[in-house]
C-alpha cells in the first residue's frame, strides 16, 4: 500500500526536488550576476559549481528509497517487453498453465465447496449427526429415533443445545397444493419446531416458525425454499401471510427460507410440536421415527458428546429395549462429515490427478524457458558485461515467471469458470447435500492464485539458476558458437524434465484406463434380469394422508389389476425396493440351524407379479400365489444366494425363517403379530443383483406385501414397449379407480441405474479421462519441442555427418532414438510410480486390479505411440537436412 | 589556490549541516553559502553533493522541511533541527572534538 501511495506522491516529491535545485542554482546566478557578470556566462558558472544536476537528483531519489519501486516497474515493463517478443511461446506457456491451474481449480472448488462449507448454518461443525451402532456389525447404525425416544434424548442429554428431528424428508413426502381447479405437487418435510432456531438462519422473508405455530388449535403454518419461491411465486413477499391449501388442509405460508436453507432437500417444511404432551398423544406424530441431528453446546468434543449420548442410549434401552441390539454404542460426527464420505472417496483421485496434470504443465513450462534461456544466452551475457548483477538477472527471470503465472492463473480461472458451469450437472445425483454450493468464491481465487504463484516460482526458479551462473565471460566469448555449447550444458535438464512429464502422465494415463475398465465392467454386469422396459412410480392418495394400513391393503390389488390390464405392460409387482438393491437388511434365525456368525438376508415385500418381472426362473418349490398376499400368510421365496450361504446341503423348503427387523423397526406392524414371527420357506428363486453391481447376489427373501405394507404403494412394471410412453395411460387407468390417486415420481429403471449406478465411475472416468488426455498432450509438445530444439541446436553437426555420407534414414534413427530413449526412462518410473500409487485408488474400482496389466501394458503402447509421433516431424526435419546450408551457416 | 582547499572530510558534513541548520530555518543555498563562509573558504563543497545529504538526513528525521517564501518572494525549501537530529548533533560534537584532542595530543607528545 505504502508503494501506491508513493506511486502518487512520486511526481510531487519529483517536482518538488526540481524546485528546490533550481532554485540554488537561480540564487547564485542572481548573486553573480549582481557581482558583475554577465547573465549567460554567471548562469554558466553557478552550474559548474554546482556539478551535475542529474547526478544530485538520483542521489536524492537513492536517499528516499522510492528507486527500488522505480526498479521493479522498469523491470516488469522490460519482463512483458521481452514476452512481447515471442508471442508464440508466451501463448503456449500460458495456454499450458491455464489448463493446469484451470483443472486444479475446478476440482478444488468442488472439494471446498462440499467438503469444507458443506451447510450453510452458523457453527455447522457444531451440527452432528449420531448414531445407534450395534457392536456386532459395526460400521453401520440406526440414525432415526422413534418420537418417544426423540423426546428422552432432547431432555436427557448434556452436550446439545438442541436436538433436532425430521421425518417425510427427500422426496418421500409429496405435497398437493390445491388453487381454486389446479393442482399442483410439492415435496414437503415434517421438521420439530425447534429445528429452525437450532439450525440458525433467518427467514429470508416473513419469519421462522415458532412453538406457538404448533399448539393444538392453532392455525397450521409452513414454510417454503426459496428456489419455489422464485420459480413459482416470482419472488413475491406478498404471497407471505396467505393460506394455502396443502393436501386438503389450509396453512399458512409464514416464511422463506434462504437459498442455501435446503434440509432433506424439499421445498416445503411443515412444523411439527416437540412438546411431550402434545406429540405422543397426536396420532400422525407418536408412532413416527425421526431422523435426528443435533446441535453441539460450545466447546463440546465430538468424543464427550458420543460418550454422554452412550450413556442416555443405555439409559433409554431399559425403556424400549426392542430398539436397541444386544451390544451397542454410539458414534457421533458432523453432519458434514457423515453425509460426504462418498464424495471425499469421489473427489480426492481427482484431485490428485488434477495436481499431477499441473506438475505437468508446469515442468512443460519449465521446459520452454530452459530452451528460451539458451537462445538467449547470447542477451543475458551483454547484460551482465553491461554491468547487470547476478541477483538482478535472476530477479529478471524470476518476474518473467511470475508474469506467466499470473496471466495463467486469470487463463485457469476462465476455464475453472466456464468448467464449473458445465461440469457441476454432471456430479452423480446424490453424491452431495444440495446445501453445498460449488463456485468460483474468494477462497477457491485465492486457492488459484496461490497454485500460480508456486508453480511460477519452481518453474522460474529452474532456467533463472541456470542463467543466473556467473560465466558470462566464457559464453560471450564463445558467442558464435554459444548455441550448441548451451545446448549440451543443458541438454540433461530438458531429458530429466521430459522423463518426468512421461512419469506423471503414465500415472493420469493408468488411472484413467483403470476407471474406464470399472466403468465399462460395471456397464457390462449380468443383472440376470433385463434392465430396460422396468418402470418404477408410486401410487399415493395425499388427500388422505397419512393413510391407515388397510386403505393401502384395498387400493393396491385393484390398481395392480388395472395396471396389468394396460396394453404394452407384461406384468406389475409391488416393489419396495429400487433395483439393483433389495430391500430392508434384517439379521435372521433358522429355526432347527445353528451358526457362529450373525445372519442377515435382505426382504423384499412383493407380489406374485414380482418374480415375472425381475425374470427370476423357479429352480424349487412355487412362487408366491395370490392367496398368500390376500391371507398375508408368513411365508417367504428365498434366491438362491440365500439357500446356498445358510441352508446349503440340505432342501431348504420348509424351513422357517424368523426376521429380527420385524421386532425393532418402530413403525413396523408388528404390534399385531406375535414376536419372533415365522416364515415358511415355500420356494427357492434364481439370483439377480441385490446388493449393487459391485458385489455378488446377496441372500435375500421375498415376502407377500400386506405383511408390512407402506402407505405409499411403489409399483414396478415389466413392459413390452418403451416404459416412459405408458404413462399417460397408467395414469388414466389410475384415475378411473380413485380420482384421488396420484402416480409420482416415475422413473425407469435404466434412468435411475444411470442416476444412482453408473453416473459415479462415469464422472470419475470422465474426468480422470479429460485430465489424462491433456496430460498426453502435454506431454507429446514437450517431447517435440525438445527433440524440435535438439535438433536445431544440432543442424551443423547433422549437416558435417551427412556430408561425411551418413543416410538421411541414419540420421532420422538417431533423433528418433534420442527422443524414445527418453520416453523409455520416463515408461520406466512412470510404471513404477503407478504400481505404487494405484492402490490408493482401489475404492474407486470394480472388476480391475489397481495393478491390472492389461491397462498397464495398453497404456505404455499408448504413450510410445505418442512418444514417436512427437519425434516424428523433428526427426524427419534432421534428416532431410541440407549440408551445404548446414555448412554454410558456420 | 585550489591545493591549500582541502575536499571535506568524509563524515564531516552531516555535522556541519546539523550545526549550521541548528542556527535556525534555513533553505539549500543558504546552507552552502554558510558552509563557505563560516570555512573562510577552506573547504571545497561540490554544491551539488549538499542536497543528497540535505535529503539524507531529512529521511532519517534529523531535518524537517517546509515549503516558505524568503526574502526576495520565492518559495524555497526550508531546513530546520528536530529534536532529534539536536541530540545527533550534541553526540556527533562531542565525538568529533574527543576525536581531535586525542589527534591532538598525539601530535604535540610525538615531538
Amino acid at each position: 500500500m505504502r508503494w501506491l501511495m508513493r506511486l502518487f506522491r512520486r511526481s510531487k516529491l519529483e517536482a518538488q526536488l526540481d524546485s528546490e535545485l533550481r532554485f540554488h542554482i537561480d540564487e547564485r546566478t542572481a548573486e553573480l550576476i549582481a557581482g558583475g557578470a554577465k547573465p549567460a556566462q554567471a548562469r554558466r558558472q553557478a552550474m559548474i559549481e554546482f556539478g551535475g544536476v542529474e547526478r544530485a537528483k538520483e542521489e536524492c531519489r537513492e536517499v528516499r528509497g522510492w528507486s527500488f519501486l522505480e526498479t521493479l516497474t522498469r523491470e516488469i515493463r522490460y519482463a512483458l517487453r521481452s514476452l512481447r517478443r515471442s508471442p508464440g511461446f508466451t501463448a503456449i506457456a500460458i495456454l499450458t498453465l491455464a489448463l493446469g491451474i484451470g483443472g486444479c481449480t475446478v476440482i478444488f472448488s468442488a472439494l471446498y465447496g462440499v467438503l469444507y462449507n458443506t451447510f450453510p448454518f452458523p457453527h455447522a461443525d457444531r451440527v452432528t449427526s449420531f448414531a445407534i451402532q450395534d457392536l456386532s456389525h459395526p460400521g453401520s447404525g440406526r440414525e432415526d429415533l422413534s418420537m418417544r425416544e426423540f423426546l428422552y434424548y432432547r431432555a436427557h442429554n448434556d452436550v446439545f443445545e438442541d436436538i433436532s428431528g425430521e421425518y417425510g424428508g427427500f422426496g418421500s413426502t409429496p405435497v398437493r397444493w390445491t388453487t381454486g381447479n389446479s393442482n399442483y405437487q410439492f415435496d414437503a418435510d415434517y421438521l420439530s419446531v425447534n429445528s429452525f432456531k437450532l439450525f440458525g438462519e433467518n427467514a429470508v422473508v416473513g419469519r421462522l416458525p415458532t412453538d406457538a405455530d404448533v399448539k393444538p388449535g392453532a392455525t397450521p403454518v409452513f414454510v417454503i425454499g426459496y428456489k419455489l419461491w422464485k420459480a413459482q411465486f416470482n419472488g413475491d413477499p406478498k404471497i407471505v401471510g396467505r393460506y394455502f391449501t396443502l393436501n386438503g388442509v389450509p396453512r399458512v405460508l409464514v416464511g422463506v427460507m434462504p437459498p442455501r436453507f435446503r434440509w432433506a432437500w424439499v421445498d416445503v417444511w411443515i412444523p411439527f410440536t416437540v412438546n411431550p404432551a402434545e406429540a405422543l398423544t397426536d396420532p400422525a406424530l407418536k408412532n413416527q421415527g425421526l431422523y435426528t441431528v443435533g446441535r453441539l453446546k460450545p466447546g463440546v468434543s465430538m468424543k464427550a458428546a458420543a460418550a454422554n449420548l452412550d450413556v442416555v442410549a443405555h439409559q433409554y434401552a431399559k425403556i424400549e429395549p426392542r430398539l436397541y441390539p444386544k451390544q451397542f454404542d454410539v458414534t457421533a460426527d458432523t453432519l458434514a462429515n457423515r453425509v460426504t464420505g462418498g464424495f471425499h472417496r469421489l473427489i480426492y483421485p481427482l484431485f490428485y490427478a488434477s495436481l499431477i496434470l499441473l506438475l505437468i504443465a508446469c515442468s512443460n513450462v519449465a521446459n520452454l524457458l530452459l530452451s528460451r534461456a539458451t537462445t538467449r544466452e547470447k542477451e543475458i551475457a551483454i547484460r551482465a558485461s553491461l554491468g547487470a548483477t547476478q541477483g538482478r538477472l535472476v530477479r529478471q527471470f524470476l518476474l518473467e515467471s511470475l508474469m506467466l503465472g499470473v496471466a495463467g492463473c486469470l487463463g485457469g480461472c476462465l476455464l475453472a469458470w466456464l468448467g464449473i458451469r458445465d461440469i457441476v450437472p454432471l456430479i452423480p445425483y446424490n453424491a452431495f447435500p444440495q446445501e453445498a454450493v460449488i463456485q468460483l468464491n474468494p477462497p477457491v481465487l485465492a486457492f488459484a492464485l496461490g497454485i500460480a504463484l508456486v508453480v511460477a516460482l519452481i518453474f522460474g526458479l529452474v532456467p533463472a539458476i541456470q542463467g543466473g551462473k556467473g560465466r558470462f565471460q566464457s559464453r560471450l566469448m564463445a558467442l558464435g558458437r554459444g548455441a550448441d555449447a548451451g545446448g549440451l550444458r543443458h541438454g540433461w535438464l530438458r531429458g530429466l524434465l521430459v522423463v518426468v512429464e512421461v512419469a506423471l502422465s503414465i500415472t493420469l494415463l493408468i488411472g484413467a484406463g483403470l476407471l474406464l475398465r470399472t466403468t465399462f465392467g460395471l456397464e457390462h454386469v449380468n443383472f440376470g434380469y433385463d434392465p430396460a422396459h422396468l418402470l418404477v412410480f408410486q401410487v399415493s392418495s395425499p388427500q388422505s394422508s397419512p393413510q391407515t394400513l388397510r386403505q393401502a391393503l384395498a387400493f393396491e390389488p385393484k390398481v395392480l389389476r388395472a395396471i396389468e390390464a394396460v396394453p404394452g405392460v407384461v406384468v406389475a409387482t409391488v416393489a419396495d425396493s429400487a433395483p439393483p438393491y433389495g430391500g430392508f437388511s434384517s439379521e435372521i434365525e433358522v429355526p432347527g440351524v445353528t451358526h457362529a456368525s450373525r445372519w442377515s438376508s435382505l426382504l423384499d415385500m412383493c407380489s406374485p407379479g414380482y418374480f415375472a418381472a425381475f425374470q427370476m426362473h423357479l429352480l424349487q418349490g412355487r412362487l408366491l400365489s395370490e392367496t398368500d398376499i390376500d391371507g398375508a400368510r408368513r411365508v417367504a421365496v428365498i434366491n438362491e444366494a440365500f439357500a446356498r450361504k445358510y441352508l446349503g446341503g440340505v432342501n431348504p423348503l420348509g424351513y422357517q425363517i424368523q426376521f429380527r427387523i420385524f421386532d425393532q423397526l418402530p413403525g413396523a406392524p408388528n404390534a399385531r403379530y406375535p414376536k419372533n414371527t415365522e416364515f415358511q420357506i415355500i420356494g427357492v428363486v434364481s439370483n439377480v443383483r441385490n446388493y449393487g453391481l459391485r458385489q455378488p447376489p446377496a441372500p435375500e427373501a421375498y415376502l407377500p406385501y400386506p405383511v408390512w405394507p407402506f402407505p405409499e404403494g411403489t409399483i414396478l412394471l415389466r413392459s413390452a414397449v418403451n416404459p416412459t410412453s405408458l404413462l399417460p395411460s397408467i395414469q388414466r387407468t389410475v384415475w378411473a379407480i380413485d380420482s384421488d390417486l396420484a402416480v409420482t415420481n416415475p422413473a425407469t429403471v435404466e434412468s435411475m441405474l444411470n442416476r444412482d449406478v453408473f453416473s459415479s465411475p462415469r464422472f470419475e472416468f470422465t474426468f480422470a479421462g479429460v485430465f489424462a488426455a491433456i496430460g498426453l498432450l502435454l506431454v507429446m509438445t514437450g517431447i517435440f519441442s525438445v527433440m524440435a530444439y535438439t535438433v536445431s541446436l544440432r543442424f551443423h553437426e547433422i549437416g558435417i555427418r551427412l556430408a561425411l555420407g551418413a543416410q538421411g534414414g541414419n540420421i532420422f534413427g538417431m533423433v528418433l532414438k534420442k527422443g524414445l530413449a527418453l520416453v523409455g526412462v520416463g515408461i520406466a518410473v512412470g510404471l513404477l510410480a503407478s504400481y505404487g500409487l494405484t492402490r490408493y485408488l482401489a475404492n474407486q474400482l470394480w472388476g480391475v486390479k489397481p495393478t491390472d496389466p492389461a491397462t498397464f501394458l495398453s497404456v505404455v503402447i499408448l504413450i510410445v505411440l505418442a512418444g514417436v509421433l512427437a519425434c516424428y516431424i523433428p526427426a524427419r526435419r534432421a534428416a532431410r537436412v541440407d549440408p551445404v546450408i548446414a555448412l554454410r551457416q558456420e | 589556490m585550489a591545493d591549500d582547499k582541502a575536499a571535506i572530510l568524509k563524515g564531516t558534513l552531516d555535522m556541519l549541516i546539523l550545526k549550521i541548520v541548528a542556527l535556525g530555518p534555513i533553505h539549500g543555498y543558504a546552507i552552502s553559502q554558510r558552509i563557505q563562509q563560516i570555512s573562510n573558504r577552506h573547504f571545497q563543497l561540490q554544491q551539488g553533493s549538499l542536497y543528497p545529504a540535505l535529503h539524507r538526513l531529512e529521511n532519517r528525521g534529523w531535518l524537517a522541511a517546509h515549503w516558505r517564501a524568503t526574502g526576495t518572494g520565492r518559495e524555497a525549501k526550508f531546513y530546520k533541527l528536530t529534536a532529534k537530529g539536536r541530540r545527533r548533533l550534541e553526540a556527533e560534537v562531542e565525538s568529533w572534538e574527543r576525536t581531535a584532542e586525542a589527534v591532538a595530543l598525539i601530535l604535540r607528545t610525538a615531538e
